[in-house]
This record gives C-alpha cells, sequence and structure tokens, in this order.
C-alpha cells in the first residue's frame, strides 16, 4: 500500500513509464517500409492462405488474391472480423465479432455465438489447430471490436480463448480475464499461445488464465499470428507503445476527460496509422527539424512483424518505421515462399520474399 | 466548478517561486540560519536568561576570538584545502603575545605586530608545504598540529612561571581584553569590520573570486591563468593571521598560557564552518555562513556548558553535529539541482474556449487550402532556421540563421547569398529604421543594430529589474520580435524571462506569462518594460496609426492591440481570440491589412491538458523532453487581418511538405516571403493581386505611397 503511494510519488515500480527499445532481434530496420505493395484495398481485415493460395477479408467478403485480379470467394451478411482455413478444406469465419460461422468442409454450417454461457463480443482472430479445434479470441467482454482502442483507454482486461470443438463439443473456455486477446497459435509443443495485447506479451494458456510468457516486455501491442514454414511463428504488432501512452494510461483524470471531450482520432493513443492531421497530438520529437522527422520518434503508429522460432524467440523483424506508411500490421501470412503482410493502416497487403530478406538480414 | 476552483488555485498561488527561490544561491545561508534560531529558541527556553543582554555579551567576546579562527578555516576550505593546525597555531600565537608583554615588555602596539607576524610564518609553513610544494593539506595540516603543540609544550615549560607572575596593565590591552564600546565588546567590534570586508573581498573583489575559482576546480584556476599556488599559500597564511588575531584577544582576556588551551579547537572551528554551510568540497561558502555556523557552535557550547554538561558530552555533540553536517552538505551539493530541475518547472491553468474549426468545408476564413504548396523554396539546404526574413528597397533578402548570422540573398533569383554580418546568438525578429540600420533580436543576447555600412552594435540586452520578482529579470533572455514606433522608439517582445531560448517548450508546458513587451528609446539609449505576464510574447507590428502595436500572444492564442501613445495610452485590447494555432510574427500588407504568421496549430489534447496542470507537471517529470505533448508546430499557415480584428484570409501548406513551420512573412513588391524557426529554406510566394511596387520599410517611413 505504502510502496504504492511511493511508487506513484516518484514514477516507480508500477508508475513507471518506460518502455523496451527495439534490441536484439527486434533491431529496426526498413524491410516492411520499403517492401512491395501487393494489392491496395480498403476496409481490408484479415488475411488467410493455405500454402497456394491467398485469401483476404474485406467488409462481408472472403476475396481470393492469387492468379489474377481479386475474386470473391465468399459473401457473408455482417462484416468479417476474422477468418482462417481448416485443414479439410473449411473455413472458419467471425462475423461482427459476436459470431463464429464454419462454411465447407467437415463442419459445415457450424454456428457460435457463446462461450461458458457468455455470448462472443469481440472475436479478432481465429486460428486452426492439428487436433481439428478452432482457437477464437475474444479480445473485450464490453468494448465492440471496432473499439479496441477504447478498451486500452479503459484498461480492459476482459479478453478470453475459446477453443471451438465444431461438431464434436461444446466450445471451451480456455483463458478469462485476459488484458485484450489478440491472436493464438498452438505451439509445437501443443501448448495454447495467446496475444496479451495490452501486457505486451505472447502467453502460455493454462488453468483458464494467462500462464508463463512466451516473449515478455515487447516494445508494441502484439496481434495475430501465423504459422511459418520450418517451424516457429509470424507475430505482427499493429502498433508500439510510446511512454506518453503509457503516462496517461496512469492518468486516470485526464483519460476520463479525454475520453469524453474529445473524438477518438484526436487522442492521446496508439493508432494503425498517423500523420494524417494536425489535431493528432504531437509530442517533442516529432518537429521536423530542417525539414526532416527522426525515425526513432516516439511511434504513434508502427509496422512490424516478428518472426518466432518454434520455441517462441524472436529470430528477426520487419519494420516500418515512424514517419512510414506501411503500418498497423494485423496479420502476415505465408504463401508459397512469400510473406504477404496486411497493414491495416494504410489498406495495403505487402509482399516480401522470405529467403532474400533471410539472407539480407543475415549478412 | 473544480475547473473554477483549479483556476482560482493556479491564478492566485505562485508556484512558481519555489524553484525561483531554491535556485537563489541564499537559500544555501538561510537553512544554517533556520538551525541557528532553533538553537537559540531550544536553550533560551531551557535555561533562563540565556538570551538576556549580560549574557549575549560574554557570548560575543568570545564569538569573536573564535570566529576570527573560523574565518581563516572557511578561507583555506574555501581555497578547497583544510587546516587542522589552527588549534596549535592559536596556543602558539597566545603564548607569543603573552611573552612579548610580559616578558620582553614589549609595548602593546608592538606586541600585536608581532603575534601577527608570527601567526603569518606559522601559516606560511603550512602554505608552503600545501601550495608550493603540493603536499596534501589533511597530512600536512595535521603534522603541524602536532609539531606546533609539542614546541608549545615546551615553551611552556620554561615560561609559564614567568609569564603568570606578570601582571601588564596597559591601557589598550585592557581595552581589548574587556573593554567595550555601547556594549559591544572589543573584538566584536573588529569583528564586525572584518566580517564586512571579508564579503566584500569574496563576493566584489578579484582575488576573493580567485579563491572560490581555485575551490570550485583547482585545474580550470590554473588554465585561466590564476596564480594557483601562491594564492593557496596565502590563503594559509591568512589562516595564521587571523588565528593569531583571535589568540590576542584571548591573551588580553585571560592572559594564560594553561596547557588545554587551544585542544580541540580545530573540530569546534570546523565544525562552525561545515555547519555554517560552507562546503568541504570547496568553492562555495561565504562570510555569512562562517559567521551563522560559529554562532551555533558557540551557543550550542555555552548553553551545554551551562547545563553543566560534562566536557566529554559537549565534544561529542559538537562531533555528531559534525558530520550530520558534512553529510547533509555532501547529499545536498549532489542532489541541489536536480530538485530545483524537479521543482523548478511549475505548470499553471490555461483555459481556452473550444477549438474553432479549420476543417476545408467550414466556411470560415481558416479554412485549409494548399495554396502555400506553390510557393518556391530559396536557399534550400543551404540557409538554417530563417526565424524572420526582410527585404530592402533594393530587394536584398536578409535572414537570420542559427549560426548567428544574418545572411543576404541577391535578387532577382536569390540563388546567390553571403554572410551579411555576424551578430552570434538566435538571431530572430528583424526591422529597418528610418535611417536603413537594421535591427535584430537576437535570442541569448539582446537586441542588436546592424549600419547600413555592416557594422554590428548592440542596442540593448537589459532592462529595468523589476522589483515583485524573485529572479533577477534585468538579463534579456529571448528578445523575439521588434518593430520601430514613428518617434524611434523600438518596442520588442521577450517571450518568456524564466527559460533560455532552447528550453521554449519548457515554457509552452507551463504555459505561464513569463514574457513582456520591452521599449528601447535610442535617443536617451534607455530601455524600460512597457507589458509583463504575457503569454510567450512574440509577433510586434506596428499599427497604421502609429499610437499603438499589435503583438501575438503564442500559447495565449491571441493577437492584443497595446497603446503606447495617444488618448488609449497604457491600453491593451484583444484583437483576435481563440485562434485555432499558435500566431508568431506580424507584418504590414499592402492593402492596408496585417499578415500574421502561424507557428503551429492547436490540438485537442494538448488543450486539454493546458486545463489540467496537475497532469502537465507529472509529464514533465517523467517523462523525457522528446516524449512530451507539444503544440503542433509541424504544420502552419498565415492569416490577414483587419484592424477591427477580422480575419481576412489564411494561406496553408498542408501537410507541411515544404513550409512545416511558418514563423514569419514579409510582403514585398508582389510577393509573400516565408520563414520558419526550423525550416532549412525561404519560401517564395507569389500574391496574386498585391501591390507590385510594396517595399514595407519604405511605405512604413514614407519613403514610397
Amino acid at each position: 500500500m505504502l510502496a504504492r503511494i511511493t511508487d506513484r510519488l516518484l514514477g516507480r515500480g508500477e508508475a513507471a513509464v518506460t518502455v523496451p527499445p527495439f534490441d536484439g532481434a527486434l533491431k529496426p530496420n526498413q524491410h516492411l517500409e520499403d517492401a512491395a505493395v501487393f494489392a491496395e484495398l480498403p476496409d481490408l481485415e484479415d488475411l488467410a492462405s493455405d500454402g497456394r493460395e491467398l485469401f483476404a477479408a474485406q467488409r462481408t467478403q472472403i476475396l481470393r488474391l492469387t492468379g489474377g485480379p481479386p475474386t470473391m470467394h465468399a459473401r457473408f451478411d455482417q462484416p468479417i472480423t476474422a477468418f482462417c482455413l481448416l485443414a479439410d478444406g473449411g473455413m472458419a469465419v467471425a462475423l461482427g465479432g459476436r459470431r463464429v460461422e464454419i462454411v465447407g468442409g467437415a463442419g459445415d454450417g457450424y454456428v457460435c455465438e457463446a462461450a461458458n454461457g457468455v455470448p462472443f463480443n469481440a472475436i479478432n482472430a481465429l486460428a486452426a489447430t492439428a487436433a481439428g479445434t478452432v482457437l477464437a479470441t475474444d479480445g473485450s467482454r464490453t468494448q465492440p471490436y471496432a473499439n479496441w482502442c477504447h478498451d486500452l483507454m479503459l484498461r480492459g482486461r476482459s479478453g478470453r480463448v475459446i477453443a471451438l470443438d465444431p461438431g464434436r463439443g461444446q466450445p471451451r473456455e480456455l483463458a478469462r480475464g485476459l488484458a485484450y486477446a489478440f491472436g493464438a497459435c498452438q505451439s509445437a509443443e501443443g501448448d495454447i499461445w495467446v496475444c496479451e495485447s495490452w501486457r505486451h506479451r505472447l502467453v502460455t494458456v493454462e488453468r483458464e488464465a494467462a500462464g508463463k510468457a512466451v516473449l515478455d516486455a515487447l516494445p508494441v501491442y502484439p496481434s495475430r499470428l501465423a504459422p511459418a514454414t520450418g517451424g516457429g511463428f509470424w507475430l505482427t504488432a499493429f502498433t508500439a507503445r510510446t511512454q506518453l501512452v503509457e503516462f496517461v494510461l496512469r492518468e486516470t483524470a485526464y483519460r476520463r476527460r479525454m475520453m469524453k471531450e474529445i473524438e477518438p482520432q484526436y487522442w492521446i493513443a496508439p493508432k494503425l496509422s498517423s500523420g494524417h492531421t494536425f489535431l493528432e497530438p504531437m509530442q517533442g520529437a516529432h518537429i521536423k527539424t530542417m525539414g526532416i522527422l527522426k525515425p526513432w520518434a516516439p511511434p504513434v503508429s508502427y509496422g512490424l512483424v516478428i518472426r518466432l522460432a518454434a520455441d517462441g524467440s524472436p529470430l528477426y523483424s520487419l519494420h516500418s518505421r515512424t514517419g512510414g506508411r506501411n503500418h498497423g500490421v494485423v496479420a502476415a501470412v505465408e504463401c508459397a515462399g512469400h510473406l504477404y503482410v496486411l497493414t491495416k493502416g494504410n489498406e495495403r497487403i505487402l509482399r516480401l520474399p522470405i529467403a532474400e530478406i533471410e539472407a539480407e538480414l543475415n549478412q | 466548478m473544480s475547473d473554477t476552483l483549479l483556476k482560482l488555485r493556479y491564478r492566485y498561488w505562485p508556484d512558481h517561486l519555489l524553484g525561483e527561490i531554491l535556485s537563489k544561491r541564499w537559500t544555501e545561508t538561510a537553512i544554517p540560519v533556520f538551525v541557528l534560531i532553533v538553537v537559540a529558541l531550544v536553550f533560551s527556553r531551557a535555561i533562563p536568561g540565556f538570551l538576556a543582554p549580560a549574557s549575549l555579551g560574554d557570548t560575543a567576546r568570545q564569538f569573536g576570538e573564535i570566529g576570527f579562527v573560523t574565518f581563516g578555516m572557511a578561507l583555506v576550505i574555501l581555497v578547497g584545502g583544510i587546516d587542522l593546525s589552527v588549534g596549535s597555531m592559536f596556543a602558539l600565537t597566545n603564548f607569543c603575545a603573552l611573552f612579548c608583554l610580559n616578558i620582553l615588555n614589549w609595548p602593546v602596539p608592538l606586541v600585536i605586530v608581532a603575534t601577527l607576524v608570527a601567526g603569518a610564518l606559522l601559516g606560511a609553513v603550512n602554505g608552503i608545504l600545501i601550495g608550493y610544494l603540493r603536499l596534501r593539506a589533511f597530512i600536512t595540516t595535521l603534522i603541524t598540529l602536532i609539531i606546533y603543540r609539542a614546541l608549545y609544550d615546551i615553551l611552556i615549560l620554561e615560561h609559564s612561571n614567568q609569564i603568570a607572575a606578570a601582571f601588564p596593565d596597559t591601557p589598550l590591552w585592557n581595552f581589548m581584553g574587556g573593554g567595550d564600546v555601547f556594549g559591544v565588546p572589543s573584538d566584536a567590534l573588529l569583528y564586525a569590520a572584518l566580517a564586512i570586508f571579508g564579503h566584500i573581498f569574496l563576493t566584489r573583489l578579484r582575488p576573493g573570486w580567485h579563491i572560490s575559482a581555485i575551490g570550485g576546480s583547482r585545474r580550470s584556476a590554473y588554465n585561466s591563468g590564476i596564480p594557483v599556488r601562491s594564492v593557496i599559500a596565502r590563503c594559509y597564511v591568512a589562516s595564521g593571521v587571523l588565528t593569531a588575531i583571535g589568540a590576542l584577544f584571548f591573551a588580553a582576556r585571560l592572559g594564560t598560557v594553561g596547557g588545554d588551551i587551544g585542544t580541540g579547537l580545530e573540530v569546534t572551528v570546523l565544525t562552525a564552518a561545515i555547519l555554517g554551510g560552507i562546503s568541504l568540497g570547496g568553492g562555495k561558502g561565504s562570510v555569512v555562513k562562517a559567521m551563522v555556523g560559529t554562532l551555533i557552535v558557540l551557543l550550542i557550547t555555552n548553553g551545554l556548558t551551562t547545563l553543566s554538561a560534562p566536557g566529554g558530552v559537549t565534544r561529542m555533540v559538537l562531533a555528531t553535529i559534525l558530520v550530520l553536517a558534512a553529510v547533509i552538505d555532501i547529499r545536498w551539493l549532489k542532489n541541489r539541482h536536480r530538485i530545483i530541475s524537479k521543482v523548478y518547472v511549475s505548470p499553471t491553468y490555461h483555459g481556452m474556449p473550444a477549438l474553432p474549426s479549420t476543417a476545408a468545408d467550414s466556411g470560415t476564413p481558416f479554412a485549409q487550402n494548399d495554396r502555400l504548396r506553390r510557393a518556391t523554396a530559396i536557399g534550400v539546404g543551404r540557409i538554417e532556421a530563417p526565424e524572420d526574413v526582410i527585404l530592402d528597397r533594393n530587394d536584398y533578402l536578409y535572414a537570420g540563421s542559427r549560426q548567428g548570422d544574418i545572411i543576404r540573398f541577391f535578387p532577382p533569383d536569390y540563388e546567390r547569398m553571403e554572410v551579411y554580418a555576424h551578430i552570434g546568438g538566435s538571431p530572430l525578429g528583424m526591422a529597418f529604421d528610418r535611417k536603413d540600420n537594421l535591427y535584430v533580436c537576437v535570442g541569448g543576447m539582446g537586441l542588436y543594430r546592424i549600419t547600413p555600412d555592416r557594422h554590428v552594435e548592440k542596442a540593448t540586452d537589459e532592462t529595468n529589474r523589476s522589483l515583485t520578482s524573485v529572479t533577477d529579470d534585468s538579463r534579456l533572455r529571448l528578445a523575439d520580435d521588434l518593430d520601430i514606433a514613428d518617434d524611434g522608439r523600438i518596442f520588442f517582445s521577450e517571450a518568456t524571462v524564466r527559460y533560455e531560448m532552447h528550453e521554449w517548450p519548457v515554457d509552452g508546458l507551463e504555459a505561464r506569462g513569463n514574457g513582456r513587451i520591452i521599449c528601447y528609446d535610442p535617443a536617451t539609449k534607455t530601455t524600460h518594460t512597457a507589458l509583463k505576464g504575457l503569454k510567450f510574447p512574440n509577433g510586434i507590428c506596428i499599427a497604421k496609426n502609429g499610437q499603438s502595436l499589435f503583438f501575438a500572444e503564442t500559447w495565449g492564442c491571441t493577437v492584443k492591440r497595446y497603446w503606447f501613445a495617444g488618448p488609449k495610452k497604457g491600453q491593451v485590447e484583444t484583437v483576435l481570440d481563440n485562434l485555432p494555432g499558435y500566431p508568431d510574427n506580424i507584418n504590414l500588407a499592402s492593402d492596408g491589412n496585417y499578415w500574421l504568421a502561424m507557428v503551429g496549430m492547436r490540438c485537442p489534447a494538448l488543450d486539454l491538458a493546458w486545463r489540467m496542470p496537475g497532469f502537465r507537471r507529472r509529464m514533465a517529470k517523467r517523462l523525457p523532453v522528446d516524449e512530451w505533448l507539444f503544440p503542433n508546430i509541424n504544420t502552419g499557415c498565415v492569416i490577414k487581418f483587419d484592424d477591427e480584428g477580422r480575419v481576412l484570409d489564411s494561406l496553408w501548406d498542408l501537410g507541411g511538405v515544404n513550409h512545416p513551420m511558418i514563423t514569419s512573412m514579409r510582403e514585398h513588391r508582389g510577393h509573400l516571403y516565408l520563414g520558419g524557426i526550423l525550416n532549412n529554406r525561404i519560401g517564395r510566394y507569389a500574391l496574386p493581386d498585391a501591390d507590385p511596387t510594396f517595399v514595407q520599410y519604405d511605405v512604413r517611413w514614407g519613403k514610397q505611397h
């Protein structure tokens, strides 16, 4: 109690607003910023691939993107917030964040809208496991899918991971009380890993809660995961942390008034893209001096994909830094030797040759 | 409701004074003075008559004797050393005085001279060993302490009986020992005189400064050409002489040569010096500190003696105090600037009305456009930080640079450039006077003038000191922009008196009225402050009527008019209120209106933070400046307004591609020239329907119509 008061007074412990540096495997580069643009489409939400073909969710439809111009693969009655491909040729789709449907394959026609008696609210990622179940992350029980920033600013911790078992059993709640669950996967050992965005970490799921951290103290807010060839995963981060946001998260009075009096796009908060208007808050290092914006200035929005080894340790990363455009990465999938990255911040899909980049990074 | 309370609390409670008071050097003396008062109060309650005049007179007499020795010690500590031998020197010089008087029967004046010379010689031994041979002060004076004491013991064995037998009776000697003037003891009088001289010596005279400089940093002092060795040696000599003075009065009062005279004196005196706040590290100290420290020690010693505490207890108390004072001294020295920097920044409440819309479809005069995209760039990458630009009748373009130069570009294409004059500092606002002198406000320096034949002259760098401010605000820290009245008086703004130029973000974080408008009269060469308490006053422009001037308050987001002549003299009126951005320089337009540069635009998050001072104070403490919430100065615009305060037009470069920030603009022959303090270029924008012959300062001085 006393420690908490002195911490708050002196800015130590819980009240410290330090953010870890981009270091080691996270050493910045501009690979994501310099990547080739594969497609530019508005309102994209998610990507998936079966290794041969690339699919993307755009509003209410699933698009097939390989082989010529985009064609419609499936259409639904509600906006898609996440989808994944299943091993048996089916496809799991989250609609409006509140319903998961399965189309095609063995589980065709399966619909699920609640788990453990609590209705879905913000399903933001789906992933298939080897056993045929589907992992779903429900970001928040209070804020809808689009209002992820509200959830952060309200210091939400009501995210959960659900295992759906089409055709065989009831959905199971694997973990609850997560500070925004966004993206899950099954590791090589069979553990369930989930991104707990507001705690900046990737954790294992143990006994219906967050267990030990696979990847901790990230300088970013992690999001969806996708398997990589040769073992391991691609971990995306939809935005980065700044000391100012960390500070605002500890300033309850300011945060409350900001949420009440200011339009969300002008909040002091992480964003998928930034620099559109002078009404956005500006920080000291953001001043253009002699016509230059420093790339190491605090990232209001950021683009990052991290390549994880099979044990979850980071191997290398691809960046688009402050002042860049390819920000707000929410999905990265591998398809035929290339990495396809969805940058929601500027509504693009980027295409990166994996072998070339790895060769360059290993030099 | 709570907003109103907050507003009142920040308006009437002067938060900023704490930091200003703490950064004053005299606050270091204030703490010992406080201790002194507490000690005096405690003992006067415990001992009746402790502070009665008779008792005080007695204390004052001892105070004088020890006080001289403390001065010597203070001097030596100040120069970066220590003198442990003062106790033995005290005993020896006491012996010398009594020997000369009682045994040799010399006249008193000769005795005084002889004793002082003896003190000087004893001190000189220390001085030569430490100053010239560069031995350690601690070891050297410890050795002389033992040697002098041994010498004293040998001498008193032979002569103590003779001395005790004699009873000299001379008026001067008696006056020294027990006389007073209006109740003030003789030695206290001399002590007072010496204290006044010592204060002047240490703070106002060159040798005194040399002593502090050596104590502060011996190497730097040596590199500055100070004769380090001889100054140090002389300090030890002075310590010997001052000890001898104390011993003279002691000898006159008691006339004994007991074996314990002067033992433990070095601890008493050292405690007094450290307790007074004279830093053991050297370089920091004053006469007042030495006096206060001596008084505290004396009161404690006398108080404990009166309470009949054993001598051991008194010494134990003194030693404990010495340790405590030394610890506080070291911790304070180490953390002083950190404490000050934590409390100096004191944000205040700054509420503004709702942000007016600047949306392209808002239909307001501020509606965004990208007309300035068409501006061409002059000197890209060759000029850095042209805050203001100005042109003369021959179309030469002048601009300041962060290197402290005034750069001149040559017409007609402005490709060729030269350094017109070098001033130094950061040249900001500029104006031509009637005789074509170019007046320049220089951040960090003041107001300067460049004559037509390129001579740089200082116009002024100080104004009258305000009576109510804690810090000395007479020097100009951030002269920003200026204009010249018909009678030749120059009005210029000083953006802030609390921060240096590069610290402008801190001033923005405070959002306090720290700025002022100053008037310099070249006819009388006098400077005075015309207006105070302005929120970062920036641009200045004399209005067309010649009796008033417009000035922009950057953090206030207002443009005001100040009447310096005529029937409304002294009044301030608001002309433009609640601007959507931060106004900067103001200049005349060819159609009789005024151009106003907006260096940046307001954003809702900062507007809210400006209403929450506590949030900003914590932000300043917890975050590095690079992470602070800033006024957005990456996008700016130029607006035009008229005498009645109507905004007529605005010119924008959205996204800040060419001119991220605009701090100034100057209309000249159908073009608008744009300056920006963080830009590497000057902009040139063709005005579609402007007077193609307009030259601002020719129109201003009636040379063009």
